[in-house]
């Protein structure tokens, strides 16, 4: 267990390496210039050579790098361009009302997405498993801000049980909660279909293996098989799912709080795309992505509780 | 005594079961019958269909995509304009079909791109293993750790609009995830007799990787390649949708819903149509890969089915 444990670290202080290197090098390395990017069309020669020095682009590659990694091992991001702000500071300020989106989508999801998935692999070929996969089709298919677009006018104007912003001023934690219920609900429903998905093919896999038939045929009641035997095999497989889709659904976060008007880091990207403040955006990257790693670190750990197999790797 | 009852009771039940089994098994043939092969059968038809409204868009379309009309703003549908107008009076029906052009592109290279180095990528990765499969995973593994529609937000952000910027985007978020499952497929076959026969004679690596592992390992890949163009779409569409796609007046599907969001209640067929649009394409897509799956293994389904 404990040297399970000392391997994901490692892997988990790599990767957070790694990431932050992607990172540099997204915004760095790639064809096209940031200064004259963050500057827009109207630049010129000079004021584009000026803020090169001023942020270090004139420096060699590696330079830059190593100051880059030395300043994110201090917790230091750069600061943002518009505001002068610490880019971190600035991050972290947007970061609630997101996470609030994406918790609650993400409960919302594993609470539809689970059951009707592990449903539908026990009664495959039934028209319930195909009404579900149906559906689940659909729900991976369509646009995920199309879904919420599509919401907000069923029932915030056809039928107005719902504001049509996701957001309000109030400090009411209960409005707070009611401007949440349609955005999260789209982003539970769009990532529960995936689950379903998912779901339904670990589980597929466990119920083809020879142990479920021995089970069957000495007669263990289907309902202990599925319940003991199946499920608590699935479990790991299903956790990897989830952790997948934690990362898909703060992707899809950022689209359903442009469709919702909503505060939160998705709208903070934007903006800072858009203004060009490209420390800014690499900030919020880096930490979405230290935010994926972690909960994927965590879900590792737990693949030893569970599956006592693992721990030997 | 109780044992012998136990065991009459375990065969009755097994009996009864078995009846019901054989039953949902016989009725689960034939839905499949109809849903797994025809998925593939549907998702191909549709998405040639779209290829050809693709290929065919100038002459398709009743008017030009960009040409606007000031007087005839979000008018409602009718006859010379099945879908309305925009806000700019261009004819939405018109750029529904110019638009599945941006959308087929980016499907079409994301999968070509993802498909060539992850393939090539995964295969030296399984195949060779060592210091170098641990090096390729662990750039995979980082890569997988950012979200791929924020991957795509992010080099969209540096590199600026364009639909190159775009595609490349997409790609490097989806590669990974084909090189993955190429890596996974390589492992299981490297240790094959037929792989140990051909070092035997004499094959280097190259050769072996392909002539055996990369042939062998195809089917599994271009399933996720398939969705990786299922993926490519949705996420064009995203960044379209966020103004940070191709740029306008061209038409994307995307970049359509966004400009029907603000007549949306008012003009509801503007997004929704091209919402509808996508999802087509995306459904086309998405059947293709359950289809290649369903038929590329079906010894499993089989069994699970007559099972339970």
């Amino acid at each position: 267990m404990l040297r399970h444990a000392g391997h994901i670290f490692l892997r988990l202080a790599m990767t957070g390496v790694g990431i932050v290197t992607v990172a540099f090098f997204l915004m760095r390395a790639l064809p096209g210039d940031p200064a004259a990017t963050m500057l827009g069309d109207f630049a010129t020669v000079e004021s584009i050579a000026t803020l090169r020095a001023k942020l270090g682009l004139d420096e060699p590659v590696w330079w830059q790098y190593l100051l880059f990694l030395r300043h994110a091992a201090s917790g230091n991001l750069g600061s943002s361009v518009v505001t002068g702000q610490p880019a971190l500071v600035e991050v972290f300020a947007s970061l609630p009302p997101s996470a609030a989106l994406a918790l609650s989508g993400m409960a919302i999801a594993i609470a539809l997405g689970l059951p009707l998935g592990i449903v539908s692999a026990v009664r495959q070929g039934s028209w319930t498993d195909m009404i579900v996969m149906v559906v689940a089709l659909a729900g991976i298919s369509f646009p995920v801000f199309w879904i919420g677009l599509a919401s907000i006018l069923v029932f915030a104007h056809w039928i107005p049980m719902f504001p049509a912003l996701g957001a309000s001023n109030a400090t009411n934690w209960l409005t707070q909660l009611y401007h949440l219920v349609l955005p999260a609900t789209v982003l539970g429903i769009s990532v529960a279909a995936y689950i379903a998905r998912l779901t339904r093919s670990a589980m597929l896999e466990v119920l083809s293996q020879d142990y479920i038939r021995v089970a069957l045929a000495m007669g263990v009641p289907r309902r202990r098989v599925i319940g003991k035997l199946a499920l608590r095999n699935a479990l790991v497989p299903i956790l990897a799912v989830i952790g997948v889709t934690f990362a898909w659904s703060f992707g899809n976060a950022i689209l359903i709080e442009a469709v919702f008007s909503r505060p939160g880091l998705g709208s903070m990207l934007l903006k800072a795309i858009l203004a060009r403040d490209y420390q800014l955006v690499q900030a919020g990257v880096l930490v979405l992505a230290s935010a994926v790693v972690v909960i994927n670190t965590v879900l590792d750990l737990a693949y030893g509780i569970i599956d006592p197999r693992l721990r030997a790797l | 005594m109780s044992e012998q009852l136990e065991i009459d009771d375990a065969i009755g039940t097994l009996d009864a079961d078995g009846i019901r089994r054989e039953k949902r098994g016989r009725r689960a043939a034939t839905i499949r019958r109809f849903t797994s092969h025809p998925s593939l059968v549907v998702g191909t038809v549709v998405l040639l269909a779209l290829i050809a409204v693709a290929l065919l868009a100038p002459s398709i379309a009743p008017y030009s995509p960009t040409r606007t009309s000031l007087v005839n703003t979000l008018a409602p549908a009718s006859w010379a304009h099945p879908l309305g107008t925009d806000q700019f009076g261009r004819d939405v029906l018109s750029r529904l079909i110019h638009g599945t052009r941006v959308s087929l592109l980016v499907a079409f290279w994301v999968a070509a791109i993802s498909l060539s180095v992850g393939t090539v990528v995964g295969a030296i990765a399984g195949f060779t293993g060592g210091w170098v499969d641990r090096i390729i995973v662990l750039f995979n593994d980082i890569l997988m750790a950012f979200p791929g529609f924020l991957l795509a937000l992010a080099i969209v952000a540096a590199r600026g609009s364009s639909l190159d910027s775009i595609i490349l985007a997409v790609s490097i978020a989806y590669a990974p995830r084909v090189a993955a499952v190429m890596r996974s497929v390589a492992l299981t076959i490297r240790p094959r007799p037929f792989v140990e026969a051909s070092r035997a004679i004499g094959l280097t690596p190259t050769q072996i990787l392909l002539r055996h592992v990369v042939p062998n390992s195809l089917p599994p890949v271009i399933v996720v390649a398939t969705v990786s163009a299922a993926s490519a779409i949705l996420a064009e569409a995203g960044l379209s949708f966020l103004g940070l796609g191709v740029k306008p007046p061209t038409p994307t599907w995307g970049n359509i819903i966004a400009d029907g969001q603000t007549a949306i209640t008012t003009n509801p067929l503007i997004s929704i149509s091209a919402g509808l649009c996508i999802a087509a394409m995306v459904v086309a897509l998405n059947l293709i890969g359950d289809g290649l799956r369903d038929a590329l293994d079906p010894q499993m389904r089989r069994q699970t089915a007559r099972l339970l």
